[in-house]
């Protein structure tokens, strides 16, 4: 009885690994395709569409993707507008959401229902009114005018995730620190913070890949490759003279590998990034 | 203390911020939006008139609408139950392997593909189901499974499996992510509580797992579905929506409306009619979740 | 209670420094701009030298076309320290989209490119572009085609200034056609017969592509349509794809596309398309001279059996045409504070001496738009046009007879510039290849589809 069991379990596990093995390929397979032909010359390329190893190994398209085409500016542009993005939203909305859970007790739920509810606006419906503020703003073509139109997808979002969080803190270590002479800004750095850091983090990553990814509003707003992200220069050399795959991979890797080892970094912060706070 | 806070108007200053931005950044262009749904606006004359519900109806007459709902439907379905499918699946497998470094290398390789920027996921599944270059296409005829390269992206038969097969190679990590997360909040007591009393492997998942992480499941559904719906980038990047309008799904239907066609007032119908389809759906999904929450309460 | 207020100032400070460490590094393009042209009107009240900044906007996205055109405006900065020149970039694809959202958001160029004379007559109907009379008649109307400025003038004004002219032709491998002891194919039919005997495993006779994305479509029924003596548009500006004329165009095209073209091109753009001939994969191809440099830069072995011949006709007796010559023009802006740096620069662009190195960075490619360029020893040297000569001569008699699409007999119309934008004769031949629609109940759907643009967007 206790070998049968032993046995099954065993079975059990080895069918788990070949599962995942098969979905790791699945997975990763397209990264290991792109680093492939990022390195192989453009001849090669169209003429073994199969060959696992490149005739001759080269470094020209990292080359043209980086030096030719200054990719650097763009990865900068990103970096700024994804990062300011994520700093103001978590700080408005982490305020927002402690303040509903804190002082909203009635009025709260129905909040932070309103607020789920922004969330299923389409980017689509709301890329021309934005146009039209940002041109009224004097807003176009900056990276601020980015800022501003990510937060609208981000805050709200994450107003109801962080609600979920703010609510597991008792509010008998606030009070004992309201009772020690803290007020409310004090109690809420000082004691509240800490103790949803960590749905913070996660709540904060997630923001910041909505941001990285982001495509729509980044097109019809920004005109200057010097101001414009990643993803629309990525998608400019898609139209340009001449067709370069090579040169796509490259630029493709550039920004890939950076957010995979990212990503491994910080995959226990985001488990569950998306959805934890709201079922607690 | 119910005093103290009816007359407490600071509190009004934590919510501020949040609340003057969604106005400014929703209610807004939100209005507007509605507005231009009734007028002749186009994106590059100056001036547009009151048109009424012309727009709407021009909107619901159109056959290539529907079939835009069509596709929506089901992209958003198909997406949806196999990114859950795998997704979960995955994150049992991996729950299930002991071997902790093992754990750790397959989970990193497991969400590779939510690294990718949706250009880059274009971009990379272009070229591997490339007609004429292209990797997937070139095996299988090497393999013999193929006589001729299948054409991925522009057999009308193909192509909406095959976008959706890349959203779910994007969207399974995330899934997977979750699910992980929550079952690795299920206690062990239960499970050795119930291994004791002599209970099934597929018993304890059923009556043990499940319950415990049907709310994140449910409310991922519900974001899943909202997001997939909406998305409009990564069939744009890829097909375009064609061809012959095969993978037309609303979001492209409306920007082609808008910026190819330029008409934005039958845009914005078409932009105002997926926002009511979205609203229906969601409530309705709310309404199960929120009767979920009150009965794991009571 | 006076927390409460530090706690809000707190949080009003943090946002404000938030957003302001955000903003603060950027160029604010607009307001800078602003700034100097106030600036920029005072001194030129006062007669001096050019002072201000100028935005351009091309759609030379790499290569050596966009390093032409960079150094021209760093020799002009050099020459006019007052004045900044700030260039941008976008593909064909995405030009429209970027003025279109411009109109709406206010960012818009002071100089461009456009895509083609009917792109210029959509921004005169939009009332973005500013009238180059003024710079035609100092630097000579006479300079450019007739046809050219024809393209581009509307009420009397016109809106462009040609830049440099292509024309639509066919393509071919001699070596290929050698290869079956075939002649270069003088009618439609011909040129059918061959392609479908030149499809086999490795090559394909010729691919037909239809994105909606693209003008390819429209294109090509445009060398039917014109070669058969027809035209695209009726008198009354409305469209006509169900004559007699338009459906055999279409059905001929429809034949190509199912038995002599890759099956994946039916949702291929421009450049897709053309990557095919650039790459040996297609024996045939329609298009203008920049085939040459596309052949050279991927497959330079073939490159020496490429030349190309005037579109077939339908019956080898017909008269010569051309179907379709496209003046890619620069075009001043109406919104812009310095039309006089603009009109100073395109002269710029225009002198020998940035002109003909701009014009090889693409030889043969870019024919050029202004009188006497192409007799200079600098352009003639040049070896790439020495070497394809027939096929210089091919396309600079094509660029003399033809006209853009739908403009022919017609005039300068916003309707046809819609005939290419829209992607719906695209659209009608994806619907009669994948899902099999008969033709003539498409082309009657896609015909009343234009026509009810065409009254929504034209007053």
């Amino acid at each position: 009885m206790n070998l049968m069991t032993r046995l099954k379990r065993r079975s059990g596990e080895a069918g788990c690994y070949i599962y995942v093995t098969i979905l790791a390929i699945f997975a990763a397979f397209p990264l290991l395709w792109l680093f492939i032909c990022s390195v192989k010359e453009s001849g090669d390329l169209l003429a073994n569409p199969t060959s696992m190893i490149p005739q001759k190994f080269t470094l020209a398209n990292y080359h043209n993707v980086m030096v030719n085409l200054g990719l650097g500016t763009n990865i900068k542009n990103s970096l700024m507008v994804s990062l300011s993005t994520t700093l103001i939203a978590t700080v408005i909305s982490s305020l927002a959401a402690y303040g509903i859970v804190r002082f909203f007790p009635k009025l709260g739920n129905m909040m932070s229902k309103l607020l789920i509810m922004t969330y299923m606006f389409p980017a689509i419906v709301l890329v021309i009114p934005y146009a039209v503020v940002m041109g009224k703003l004097g807003l176009t073509n900056t990276r601020l005018g980015l800022v501003l139109v990510y937060l609208s997808f981000n805050v709200p979002y994450a107003v109801w995730l962080l609600v979920g969080f703010f609510k597991t803190v008792p509010i008998g270590i606030e009070e004992a620190a309201r009772i020690d002479g803290a007020g409310r800004l004090q109690t809420f750095i000082r004691v509240v913070l800490p103790l949803v850091a960590p749905g913070l983090v996660s709540t904060a990553i997630y923001m910041f890949i909505n941001a990285w990814n982001e495509f729509l509003y980044a097109l019809i707003l920004t005109s200057s490759s010097s101001i414009t992200t990643l993803s629309i220069k990525l998608h400019t050399m898609q139209g340009a003279d001449v067709l370069n795959w090579g040169d796509m991979m490259a630029a493709c890797m550039v920004v890939v590998v950076p957010s995979v080892v990212f990503f491994s970094f910080i995959q226990k912060y985001i488990a569950g990034g998306m959805t934890e706070g709201a079922v607690k | 203390m119910k005093d103290k806070v009816k007359k407490d108007y600071g509190r009004w200053m934590w919510v501020l911020p949040a609340i003057v931005l969604v106005i400014c950044l929703f209610v807004y262009p939100l209005g507007s939006q509605v507005f231009y749904s009734f007028t002749s606006k186009t994106l590059i004359k100056p001036s547009y008139g009151i048109k009424g519900l012309s727009n709407y109806t021009a909107i619901l007459t159109d056959p290539d609408f529907w079939l835009a709902l069509w596709t929506s439907v089901k992209w958003t379905v198909l997406s949806l139950l196999f990114q859950m499918l795998i997704g979960f699946t995955a994150a049992l497998a991996l729950n299930s392997i002991k071997n902790k470094v093992a754990r750790q290398v397959y989970r990193i390789l497991l969400i590779i593909p939510w690294a990718f920027p949706t250009i880059a996921i274009a971009i990379i599944w272009k070229w591997l189901l490339n007609g004429i270059y292209g990797f997937v296409p070139t095996l299988l005829v090497q393999l013999g499974l193929a006589d001729q390269l299948p054409q991925f992206l522009s057999t009308p038969e193909l192509v909406m499996p095959t976008l959706v097969m890349v959203n779910v190679w994007f969207g399974f990590p995330l899934i997977m992510v979750n699910v992980l997360a929550a079952l690795q909040t299920v206690s062990q007591d239960q499970y050795e509580a119930a291994q004791i009393d002599g209970a099934r492997k597929w018993h304890m998942f059923w009556y043990i797992t499940l319950p415990h992480i049907k709310n994140v499941i449910g409310l991922l559904v519900v974001l899943r579905t909202i997001w997939v719906f909406n998305s409009f980038d990564i069939i744009y990047m890829i097909t375009g929506g064609g061809p012959a309008n095969v993978s037309t799904t609303l979001p492209i239907y409306i920007y082609n409306l808008g910026w190819v066609n330029k008409f934005v007032g039958r845009s914005s119908a078409a932009a105002v009619i997926l926002l009511i389809i979205l609203l229906t759906i969601c409530t309705a999904y709310f309404c199960v979740l929120n009767r979920w929450e009150k009965e794991a309460d009571a | 209670m006076k927390r409460k207020w530090i706690a809000t100032t707190l949080v009003c400070t943090m946002l404000t420094a938030a957003l302001a460490g955000c903003g603060g590094k950027e160029e604010t393009g607009a307001a800078s701009s602003d700034a100097s042209a106030s600036g920029g009107a005072e001194s030129g009240a006062a007669g001096g030298e050019l002072e201000g900044e100028i935005t351009f906007w091309h759609s030379f996205t790499q290569g050596a076309r966009m390093d032409a055109v960079q150094a021209a405006a760093d020799s002009f900065m050099d020459l006019h320290p007052g004045v900044k020149i700030n260039i941008e970039t976008y593909s064909w694809g995405d030009f429209n989209t970027k003025w279109n959202a411009g109109i709406t958001t206010g960012d818009l160029p002071d100089l461009s490119t456009a895509q083609n004379t009917g792109e210029v007559v959509e921004m005169i109907n939009a009332g973005v572009a500013a009238p180059a009379d003024n710079f035609l008649d100092t630097f000579g109307r006479d300079r450019f085609s007739e046809k050219a400025l024809g393209d581009m003038t509307w009420d009397g004004s016109t809106y462009g200034i040609p830049y440099y002219s292509h024309a639509q032709v066919m393509w071919y491998r001699h070596d290929l056609l050698d290869a079956v002891g075939a002649k270069v194919p003088a009618t439609w039919d011909e040129f059918y017969d061959l392609a479908v005997k030149l499809t086999d495993d490795d090559t394909y006779g010729a691919a037909f592509s239809c994105s909606t994305n693209d003008l390819l479509g429209t294109r090509y029924l445009n060398y039917y349509v014109t070669s058969g003596g027809g035209s695209l548009l009726n008198d009354d500006l409305t469209v006509n794809l169900t004559s007699d004329l338009a459906i055999e165009g279409i059905n001929f095209w429809v034949d190509v596309y199912k038995n002599c073209s890759p099956a994946e091109t039916v949702n291929y753009t421009v450049l897709d398309h053309a990557t095919l001939f650039y790459q040996g994969k297609t024996a045939f191809d329609f298009n203008s001279g920049f085939m040459i440099s596309g052949v050279q830069s991927n497959t330079p072995e073939i490159a020496e059996f490429v030349d190309a011949a005037p579109l077939p006709k339908i019956h080898a007796d017909d008269p010569d045409y051309s179907a379709e010559a496209t003046h890619i023009p620069l075009v001043i802006w109406e919104n812009s504070e310095h039309p006089e740096i603009c009109e100073a620069f395109v002269d710029w662009l225009l002198q020998e001496e940035n002109y003909i190195p701009f014009l090889e960075a693409v030889p043969v490619g870019m024919l050029p738009a202004v009188e006497g360029i192409s007799d200079t020893e600098a352009y003639k040297s040049n070896e790439t046009v020495q070497f394809y000569s027939n096929a210089v001569d091919v396309i600079s008699k094509a660029v003399e007879l033809g006209n853009a699409i739908g403009v022919d007999d017609h005039g300068a119309s916003v309707q046809a510039s819609y005939l290419t934008s829209q992607g719906i004769i695209e659209a009608m031949f994806q619907d009669i290849i994948t899902n099999g629609t008969d033709v003539n109940t498409a082309a009657k759907a896609a015909e009343d589809q234009l026509n009810e643009i065409f009254d929504m967007m034209i007053d």
